[in-house]
C-alpha cells in the first residue's frame, strides 16, 4: 500500500489535493484540486509524476472527488480533458451537479482575465461532467472486479464525503474535508469501524478547538445589523456556492426574528441555482432543515432577492451578496468601487483571498490601493473577515480515529508544525503509526492481508471426520494443496490436486545414517537392532525381511559395515515425509546406542 | 499591427522593472522575511518573488542589482546567521542566492562571503533543516539556477556538490529526486560544452573534469548490483538523450552500450522497463539514428526481448520516425499488431483466418497467454489500441498498416465485449469471457475505430461495422461513456459513407443505415439520463453539420420523430441538454425553414414559433449555456444569411440586443456583440461599396450615401447604445470587444483619421452630450461603471450625433486602455511587495481558511 501527494512542490501547504493511492495493485488519485494562488501551470499539479512512461488512463484505475471545492476538484477537466485521462470519476450526486457550477464560475472569472490560455473551455467541463459517475452514501460501487469504493457523510460541504476504497481485504480511507459537529444546514461526518488499514484524514484545523460558531455566527449578525441600522450598505463578495448559503439561511432567519425591512439582494443567477440543488438534494442536510422541510423549504428565501446592476446607486440600506469572492474582477469588484469610499458602508469576506486581489489587500489591512489607470481608491468603509468554514478540529479528528479505529493514519492538507503536536497525540492515544508526508513523497504502508481460501468440501468432510467439529474460536490446523490459479485460491486434497493438475505423485524420503559400534557381523547388528525396536515400539509394525532390512511401518532400516573401521556399523534410516515424526524418533533412538545385554 | 504585438512585451518588461518605488520597499520585505518573529509569508508571495528576481535577472548579467540593494545580500547574511531558520525562508534563500548567482559577476560578487556558506559542506546540507524536503529541492534549484557559467561548475565539483547531488538522486522525495537528475544532466551538458577545447571522439576522450566526475559516478552505478542505482543513471541517460543531441553524446554511449546490452538478457537485473524510453529518446537523435548497424540491432533486439507491454511505447515511437531501417521498422509494427492478430485468430475458424501477421514473423505465445490472462488480458489491449489510434491520428504515416485487418480485429473486439461473438475455440472464449462488459477497452476500440475512419481501403466492411455500432447504440447495457465514444465514431463512419454513396451513386445501403441510426436516435433522446440526451443532441448536431445537403438525409430525417423530440428537449430540466437542444434546433433550422428547396409541408416547422421560442430562453432560462447557445445560434444564422431581409433583420437584432443587453452572463453579451459586429458587415457589405469595411473606398458620392443609410439602421437598431455602454461593462473583454467594433464601424465612416476635439465638435446640442460622453467613457472604462441614469442628453439613436461621437471620441486610447490584462495592477512587483509588507503583523488564521 503507497501513497503519494501531488500537492504544489515540496513541503507542506493549504493549496490544492491531489493525492495517489496504490492499493494491491490498484491506482487511485484522490481529488484533482487546483491552487488559486497561481495563474500558470503552477495552478495544476503536475502529472508527469504519476507515471513516466505510460498512459494515465492505464495506469489509474479511477479517479475519486471528495466534494465541489475547487482545491480538490478545480484541476479535473484540466486532467480529463486536456491531459487525456479517458478512466471513470466517481464522486456523489450533490457534488456531481454543484462541481460544474464552480468550475464555469471559475473559469468564467478566469478568461475574463486578458491573456489567460492553457485553460479549460465550458465544453471540456460539460465533458468532463458526463465521465463522471455519481454515488449514493453507503453504495458500495465495483469500480471493477477486484477494487470497491464506498462513500460516507462528511458534513463540510453539499455532498461532501469520505471515500473508502477497498481491494480484497486491504482498505484505505480518505475523509476529504469533514466536519465532526452539525452546523446551521448540514449534519456531522459520519463513518462505521470499518478498521481500514489506512485513514487519511485532512488536518487544516489540527491544533486549533475552533470557538464556537454561534459566537462567529452571531459576531456576524451584529455587524451586518448595526450597518443597516446606521443606513450602511453591506457587500459580502462570495463564491456562487457553499459558504453563501450558509449566510444566506443565517440573514434570513435573523431578518424574520428582527422584523428587518432592509433589502437583501444576491447578485448573480449562479446561486440561484445553487439553492436549486440545496434543496434538491434536502437529504444531504442536516436534521433541522430536513424536518422543517414540510412547513417551510429553508432555502426558499422571503427577504433575498436577485439583484440588478441599477440597484447599487439606490439610496438606503441594503445588504448584497456578491461574486467572485475575492474582489478581483466582474460584479463583486464594481459594486465595491462604489461603496469603498463610505465609512457608513461594509465589506465582509467570508472566505481565503489570493495574494495580489483586492480581497487581500483589504483584509491585511491596505486602505489605499492603486487600481487600473493609476487611480487611487480610498477604502473608507470597514472590512471584517469571518471565517466560517467547516473543518475538524483536533478533537474532530481524534473522533473519526476513534470511530474507524484504522491501523495507520497519514494526515494531509496542514501545516507542519501543526500536524507534528496532532501526530504525537495520535500515536499515544491509539498506539497506531501516523505518517505525514511531504508533498512528493512517497510512503509506504506494509500491510498483513488475510487471504480467503476456498477449502473443497471433500477435504472438508475428511478432516472435520478425523477432528472436532469447526469452532469460531479455536483455529485448527489443516493440511491440504494450495491451488493458486486465475487470482483465486482453493485448498484441496493432495489426491484432488493431483488429479486436477494431471500430476503423478512425488515420494520423498528422509535418510540419515546412524554409526554404532559393534564389532558383530552386519547380520547380527541387524538382529540386535530388531529386538530393540521390537522390544520398544509395541504399537507399531516391526518388520524383518529377508533381504535384511528391518521396517518399522514406512520406515527402513539397514546396516553395513564401515568401509574404515568394521567395528563401526552404519545403519541406513530412510522414511517418509508422512512418517516425519516417528523417523525423527527412531533416529534419536538409535543415535542413542543399542542396549548392552540384548545378546 | 506590428507595434502592438511588440507592446505587451515591452510592457511586461516595464512591469518587473527596478522602479524606485519597488527599490524603497524592498529593504523593508527583506527585513521582514529574515524577523524569524514574523510568522511564515504564503508560499505563493514567496514564488511569486523569485519569478520577479528571475525577470528582473534574465537580461541583465551585471552586478548593479545586487549593488543598487545590498539588502539582498544582507537578506541571505540574516537568513544564515539564524539559529533555526523556518525552512520554507531557508529554501527561499538558496532559491534566491542560485537566480543572483546565475551571471558570472554577481557570482563573484556574492562568492567569497556567501555561496560557500549556503551550497558548501558547512551549508544546510549537514544541518537537521537538510531533513525538509523543501530545504533538500531549494538547495537543488538554486544550484540548477546558478549553474550557467564555469566557475560555478568548478564551485561546486570541488566542493564535493557532486555527491550530494548523486546521493539527492534517490531522494524520499519524488520532486527533488527528479530536480536533482535533471541537475546533473544539465551539468554534464554545461562541463563539455563550455570546457572542451576540442571535439571529443572515441579515439581520444580528453572529458573536462566536471564531466568525469560525473561519468564515472554513472558508469559505476551502471556497473552496481543495486536496482536503484541502476535505475537513477538509465532514468538521468533518458534525459541526457532527450535534450541533448551533440555528438559527444556517441562518445559517452559508446563506454556504456555493453552495459546496457546486458540489461536486456540479463534477467537479475530488473531494468528492462526503463530501456525501451531510453532507446526511444536515442532514436529521435540524429546522433545515434544515422549510424550503422550497432544502434538498430539494439533496438531490435529490445522489441524481441521486452515484453509486449515494455515493447509497446518503443515501437509506437519507431513507427512515427522517417529515418530508421525498414527491418526494425516490421519489427515495430509487429509488437503493435500481434495481439489484434491474436484477436482475430482467435474467433476464426483454422482455415477461414486471415490474419494480419506473417506467420514467419509473429511468436504469439506470449501474447497469447497475455490476452488469455484475465489480468493482463484489458491492459494489454488498452495499450495497443491506445498505440494504434496515436498512430492513426498522425497525417502522413511513414508504415502502411492492413486497414481492412485491423478494423475487422477492432469489430471483432468490440463484439467480445458486448457478448455478441463467443467463438469456439478455447483462447476466443477465453479472451470473450474476459472482455465481456470491459469498459475500458469498449472505450479504446472505439476511439481507434473513429480514428480509423479516415483512412481509406476498409470500405468492404462497411456494412458489417454499422451492424456493431447499431448494437451499441441500441443496447441498454452501454454505458454512458461507451455510448458517447460510439456516437463520435459512428458519425465519423457516416461521413465516409456518405463519401462513399456519393462517389457511387448507391444509396439505398446509406438509407437504411440512417432509418436505423435515427430510430436508435428516437429513443435516445429519451434516455434518463442527461449524460445520454446530451450526446445524442450533439450527434445530431454533427450529423447536420455534415449531411445536410443531402435530400436523402433530409427526408429520413423529417419524417422521423427525431426533431420533434428535439424541440421537446428545450425545456429539458438539465441546462445542459437545454444548450445542446438549442444548438440542435438551431441546425435543424437549415434543413427546414433555411433550406433552398425546404422538404417541409405544412406549418409544422414554424419559423416563427422556433425563433419565438430561442429568444424566449435568450431572455428568461435561468442558467448560462443555454442562453449562450441561442446567441451563438443568430450569430451563426446571421452569418450564413439566413434571417430574411435585411428589414427583418434589423428588427431581429435589436430585439436580441435589447434582450441581451441587461444578461448577467458576460459571454452572453459578448455574444451579442458577435451579433451586432456580424450584422454591421453584412449590413455594409450589402448595400454595396465599400464590400469590405477595411477596403479603400472608390467613390466618394456613392459611398457617403450608403454610409449614412447604414448609419441609420445600427441606429434604428439602437446598436450604439448597447456599443457605448458595453466600453463600460463590469466584465473587460466586453468593453474590449465593443471597442473593436466601433473601431470598424470608425474606419468604415471615416476612412481618413478624424479625431476632432469635441469641444470644437460643434455648439449644437449634440456637442455637449458627446463631450460628456467622452468624459464618461474615459472614467467610465477604467472603473467599468457607466452610469445608469442614462446618456445625459446624449441621442443613441441620432444618426448625426452619432457620427460625430465616432469622430470624436479617441477609440485607440481606450482601445489600448482595455486591452491591459484587468489584473495588470494585481500582477505588478509593487503591489507584491506591498502585500508581502502588509501581511506583517497580521498573525489571524486568514490563510488557513482556504475556499
Amino acid at each position: 500500500l503507497s501513497f503519494f501527494c501531488l500537492g504544489p512542490g515540496a513541503g507542506q501547504d493549504v493549496g490544492r489535493s491531489c493525492i495517489l493511492v496504490s492499493i494491491a495493485g490498484k491506482n487511485v488519485m484522490l481529488d484533482c484540486g487546483m491552487h488559486m494562488g497561481y495563474n500558470d501551470d503552477r495552478r495544476f499539479p503536475d502529472f508527469s509524476y504519476i507515471t513516466q512512461n505510460g498512459r494515465l488512463t492505464d495506469f489509474l484505475d479511477c479517479v475519486i472527488i471528495s466534494h465541489f471545492h475547487l482545491d480538490h476538484c478545480g484541476a479535473l477537466p484540466y486532467f480529463s480533458e486536456m491531459v487525456g485521462y479517458d478512466g471513470p470519476i466517481y464522486m456523489t450526486h450533490p457534488t456531481k451537479a454543484i462541481c460544474p457550477i464552480l468550475l464555469e464560475d471559475y473559469r468564467k472569472i478566469t478568461v475574463d482575465k486578458k491573456g489567460e490560455t492553457n485553460f479549460f473551455t465550458s465544453q471540456m467541463i460539460k465533458d468532463c461532467m458526463k465521465k463522471v459517475v455519481a454515488v449514493h452514501l453507503h453504495q458500495t460501487v465495483q469500480v471493477d472486479e477486484e477494487l470497491e469504493i464506498k462513500a460516507y457523510y462528511a458534513g463540510h460541504v453539499l455532498g461532501a464525503a469520505m471515500f473508502q476504497i477497498k481491494v480484497g481485504c486491504e482498505s484505505v480511507v480518505y475523509t476529504g474535508d469533514y466536519n465532526m459537529t452539525p452546523d446551521r444546514h448540514l449534519g456531522a461526518a459520519w463513518i462505521d469501524k470499518c478498521r481500514p488499514d489506512l485513514l487519511i484524514s485532512e488536518s487544516t484545523y489540527a491544533t486549533t478547538i475552533r470557538d464556537s460558531k454561534r459566537c462567529r455566527e452571531r459576531d456576524f449578525l451584529k455587524k451586518v445589523h448595526e450597518t443597516v441600522e446606521r443606513g450602511g450598505k453591506v457587500l459580502i463578495p462570495v463564491f456562487a456556492l457553499g459558504r453563501a448559503q450558509e449566510l444566506c439561511i443565517l440573514l434570513e432567519t435573523f431578518w424574520e426574528r428582527m422584523n428587518l425591512k432592509a433589502p437583501i439582494y444576491f447578485s448573480t443567477g449562479l446561486t440561484e441555482k445553487a439553492n436549486h440543488y440545496y434543496k434538491l438534494f434536502i437529504t444531504w442536510t442536516n436534521q433541522k432543515i430536513r424536518k422543517t422541510f414540510v412547513q417551510r423549504n429553508m432555502f426558499e428565501f422571503k427577504h433575498i432577492k436577485a439583484f440588478d446592476r441599477a440597484f447599487a446607486d439606490n439610496p438606503g440600506p441594503m445588504v448584497v451578496f456578491a461574486t467572485p469572492g475575492m474582489l478581483h474582477a466582474g460584479q463583486s469588484l464594481q459594486i465595491f468601487r462604489k461603496w469603498a469610499g463610505n465609512e457608513k458602508n461594509m465589506v465582509i469576506m467570508p472566505g481565503y483571498c489570493v495574494q495580489g486581489t483586492v480581497g487581500h489587500k483589504i483584509l491585511s489591512g491596505q486602505r489605499k490601493l492603486e487600481m487600473e489607470g493609476r487611480q487611487i481608491l480610498e477604502v473608507k468603509m470597514q472590512v471584517e473577515y469571518m471565517s466560517f468554514s467547516a473543518h475538524a478540529d483536533a478533537k474532530g479528528i481524534m473522533q473519526l480515529i476513534r470511530q474507524a479505529e484504522p491501523r495507520n493514519v497519514l494526515l494531509v492538507h496542514g501545516e507542519a508544525k501543526k500536524m507534528e503536536f496532532l501526530k504525537q497525540k495520535i500515536e499515544q492515544e491509539f498506539h497506531v503509526s501516523c505518517y505525514m508526508p511531504a508533498n512528493g513523497e512517497t510512503t509506504t504502508i506494509f500491510t498483513n492481508p488475510s487471504i480467503p481460501v476456498d477449502i473443497s468440501l471433500g477435504l472438508l468432510k475428511r478432516e472435520t471426520a478425523i477432528g472436532l467439529l469447526p469452532d469460531v474460536k479455536k483455529p485448527k490446523l489443516m493440511h491440504g494443496t494450495l491451488i493458486m490459479k486465475d487470482n483465486s485460491f482453493r485448498l484441496v486434497s493432495p489426491e484432488q490436486a493431483l488429479k486436477e493438475l494431471g500430476l503423478a505423485e512425488h515420494q520423498l524420503r528422509f535418510t540419515c545414517r546412524v554409526h554404532i559400534q559393534d564389532p558383530r557381523k552386519e547380520h547380527e547388528t541387524v538382529l540386535r537392532v530388531y529386538n530393540h525396536l521390537k522390544g520398544i515400539l509395541k504399537d507399531y509394525s516391526v518388520q524383518h525381511l529377508p533381504d535384511g532390512s528391518i521396517t518399522v511401518e514406512s520406515i527402513l532400516i539397514q546396516a553395513t559395515a564401515h568401509s574404515e573401521d568394521q567395528g563401526t556399523k552404519v545403519l541406513l534410516v530412510s522414511w517418509t515425509y508422512q512418517d516425519e515424526e516417528l523417523g525423527s524418533y527412531l533416529t534419536s533412538l538409535l543415535k542413542k546406542g543399542l542396549p548392552q545385554s540384548t545378546s | 499591427m506590428s507595434v502592438q504585438k511588440s507592446r505587451p512585451v515591452a510592457r511586461a518588461r516595464r512591469r518587473s522593472a527596478m522602479t524606485r518605488e519597488c527599490s524603497l520597499l524592498l529593504p523593508r520585505v527583506c527585513a521582514a522575511l529574515a524577523d524569524p518573529r514574523q510568522p511564515g509569508s504564503d508560499d505563493t508571495c514567496l514564488e511569486k518573488l523569485l519569478d520577479w528576481f528571475r525577470d528582473l535577472t534574465e537580461f541583465d548579467p551585471t552586478v548593479k542589482l545586487v549593488q543598487d540593494n545590498p539588502c539582498l545580500t544582507e537578506f541571505i547574511t540574516s537568513v544564515l546567521a539564524l539559529p533555526e531558520p523556518s525552512p520554507s525562508i531557508l529554501s527561499f534563500t538558496l532559491r534566491l542566492a542560485g537566480i543572483l548567482a546565475a551571471s558570472e559577476n554577481r557570482f563573484q560578487h556574492l562568492q567569497e562571503k556567501l555561496l560557500v556558506r549556503l551550497f558548501g559542506r558547512d551549508g544546510p546540507l549537514n544541518g537537521a533543516v537538510w531533513e525538509d524536503a523543501s530545504v533538500r529541492s531549494g538547495w537543488v534549484e538554486g544550484v540548477h539556477s546558478m549553474m550557467h557559467h564555469q566557475p560555478a561548475l568548478h564551485f561546486l565539483c570541488n566542493g564535493g556538490g557532486i555527491d550530494v547531488i548523486f546521493t539527492l538522486q534517490g531522494d524520499p522525495s519524488l520532486f527533488v529526486a527528479s530536480a536533482a537528475s535533471q541537475l546533473l544532466v544539465h551539468m554534464l551538458t554545461l562541463s563539455v560544452e563550455s570546457e572542451t577545447t576540442k571535439p571529443l571522439s572515441t579515439k581520444d576522450c580528453d572529458w573536462p573534469a566536471c564531466a568525469q566526475m560525473i561519468i564515472k559516478r554513472i558508469e559505476d552505478s551502471l556497473q552496481s548490483s543495486s536496482a536503484s542505482h541502476i535505475e537513477q543513471s538509465l532514468k538521468l541517460l533518458t534525459s541526457l538523450f532527450g535534450s541533448c543531441r551533440a555528438t559527444w553524446t556517441e562518445v559517452l554511449w559508446l563506454g556504456i552500450a555493453k552495459q546496457i546490452e546486458s540489461f536486456l538478457t540479463e534477467e537479475t537485473v530488473q531494468a528492462q522497463h526503463m530501456l525501451a524510453n531510453l532507446l526511444l529518446n536515442m532514436a529521435w537523435s540524429p546522433v545515434f539514428c544515422d549510424t550503422e548497424g550497432n544502434f538498430w540491432a539494439l533496438v531490435t533486439s529490445a522489441l524481441e526481448h521486452l515484453t509486449p507491454v515494455q515493447a509497446g511505447p518503443l515501437a509506437v515511437g519507431i513507427l512515427r520516425l522517417y529515418k530508421c531501417p525498414q527491418d526494425v521498422r516490421i519489427q515495430a509494427l509487429t509488437v503493435l499488431l500481434q495481439p489484434m492478430d491474436c484477436i482475430l485468430r482467435a474467433a476464426s475458424q483454422p482455415l477461414e483466418y486471415a490474419g494480419l501477421l506473417d506467420e514467419s514473423v509473429s511468436d504469439p505465445i506470449t501474447v497469447e497467454s497475455l490476452l488469455s490472462s484475465k489480468s493482463s488480458c484489458a491492459s494489454l489491449l488498452c495499450q495497443t489500441l491506445a498505440h494504434l489510434e496515436e498512430l492513426l491520428s498522425l497525417i502522413r504515416l511513414p508504415v502502411d498498416l492492413p486497414y481492412t485487418s485491423l478494423l475487422r480485429s477492432l469489430m471483432t473486439i468490440l463484439q467480445f465485449c458486448n457478448g455478441f461473438l463467443s467463438p469456439a475455440s478455447p483462447l476466443g472464449s477465453t479472451i470473450s469471457r474476459i472482455l465481456i462488459n470491459s469498459f475500458r477497452v469498449q472505450r479504446s476500440a472505439l476511439d481507434v475505430l473513429a480514428a480509423l475512419s479516415e483512412r481509406k481501403g476498409c470500405d468492404t466492411l462497411i456494412g458489417s461495422l454499422f451492424d456493431v455500432l447499431l448494437a451499441y447504440l441500441e443496447s441498454p447495457n452501454t454505458s454512458p461513456t461507451v455510448l458517447k465514444k460510439t456516437f463520435q465514431a459512428t458519425s465519423k463512419w457516416l461521413v465516409r459513407l456518405q463519401e462513399l454513396s456519393c462517389s457511387n451513386s448507391q444509396w439505398q445501403q446509406a438509407e437504411k443505415i440512417l432509418e436505423d441510426v435515427f430510430l436508435v436516435l428516437q429513443k435516445r433522446l429519451c434516455s434518463p439520463c442527461w449524460e445520454v440526451r446530451d450526446s445524442s443532441l450533439e450527434f445530431l448536431t454533427v450529423l447536420i453539420k455534415y449531411w445536410r445537403d443531402q435530400d436523402e438525409f433530409r427526408q429520413s430525417l423529417l419524417s422521423s420523430e427525431v426533431p420533434r423530440l428535439t424541440e421537446n428537449l428545450l425545456e429539458d430540466p438539465e441546462s445542459y441538454v437545454r444548450a445542446s437542444a438549442v444548438t440542435a434546433v438551431g441546425h435543424l433550422a437549415f434543413i427546414t425553414y433555411f433550406a433552398p428547396e425546404s422538404p417541409v409541408i405544412g406549418n409544422q416547422y414554424n419559423k416563427e414559433n422556433t425563433v419565438a421560442k430561442l429568444q424566449e430562453i435568450l431572455s428568461t432560462d435561468p442558467e448560462g449555456f443555454p442562453r449562450r447557445a441561442v446567441i451563438s445560434i443568430f450569430t451563426k444564422w446571421l452569418r450564413q444569411g439566413c434571417t430574411g431581409q435585411l428589414e427583418d433583420t434589423e428588427q431581429f437584432v435589436s430585439r436580441v440586443i435589447q434582450i441581451v443587453e441587461h444578461d448577467l452572463d458576460w459571454e452572453v453579451r459578448l455574444g451579442g456583440l458577435e451579433l451586432v459586429e456580424v450584422f454591421c458587415i453584412h449590413t455594409i457589405c450589402q448595400l454595396g461599396l465599400p464590400k469590405c469595411p477595411y477596403a479603400p473606398v472608390s467613390s466618394a458620392v456613392t459611398s457617403s450615401i450608403h454610409q449614412n443609410e447604414s448609419l441609420q439602421i445600427f441606429c434604428r437598431a439602437k446598436l450604439f447604445s448597447f456599443l457605448f455602454r458595453s466600453l463600460c461593462d463590469c466584465d473587460k473583454p466586453v468593453g474590449q470587444r465593443a471597442c473593436h467594433i466601433l473601431l470598424v464601424l470608425r474606419g468604415n465612416f471615416y476612412p481618413i483619421s478624424p479625431l476632432k476635439d469635441s469641444q470644437e465638435a460643434g455648439d449644437s446640442s449634440a456637442g455637449h452630450g458627446i463631450a460628456w460622453l467622452q468624459r464618461t467613457l474615459k472614467q467610465g472604462s477604467l472603473a467599468q461603471n457607466f452610469p445608469t441614469d442614462g446618456g445625459n442628453g446624449v441621442d443613441f439613436q441620432d444618426p448625426e450625433s452619432m457620427m460625430l461621437a465616432l469622430g470624436t471620441i479617441d477609440l485607440e486610447e481606450l482601445h489600448d486602455e482595455l486591452n491591459k490584462s484587468s489584473d495588470h495592477v494585481e500582477k505588478s512587483p509593487q503591489s507584491l511587495l506591498e502585500d508581502i509588507l502588509a501581511t506583517v503583523g497580521t498573525t489571524e488564521e486568514n490563510e488557513a481558511d482556504c475556499y
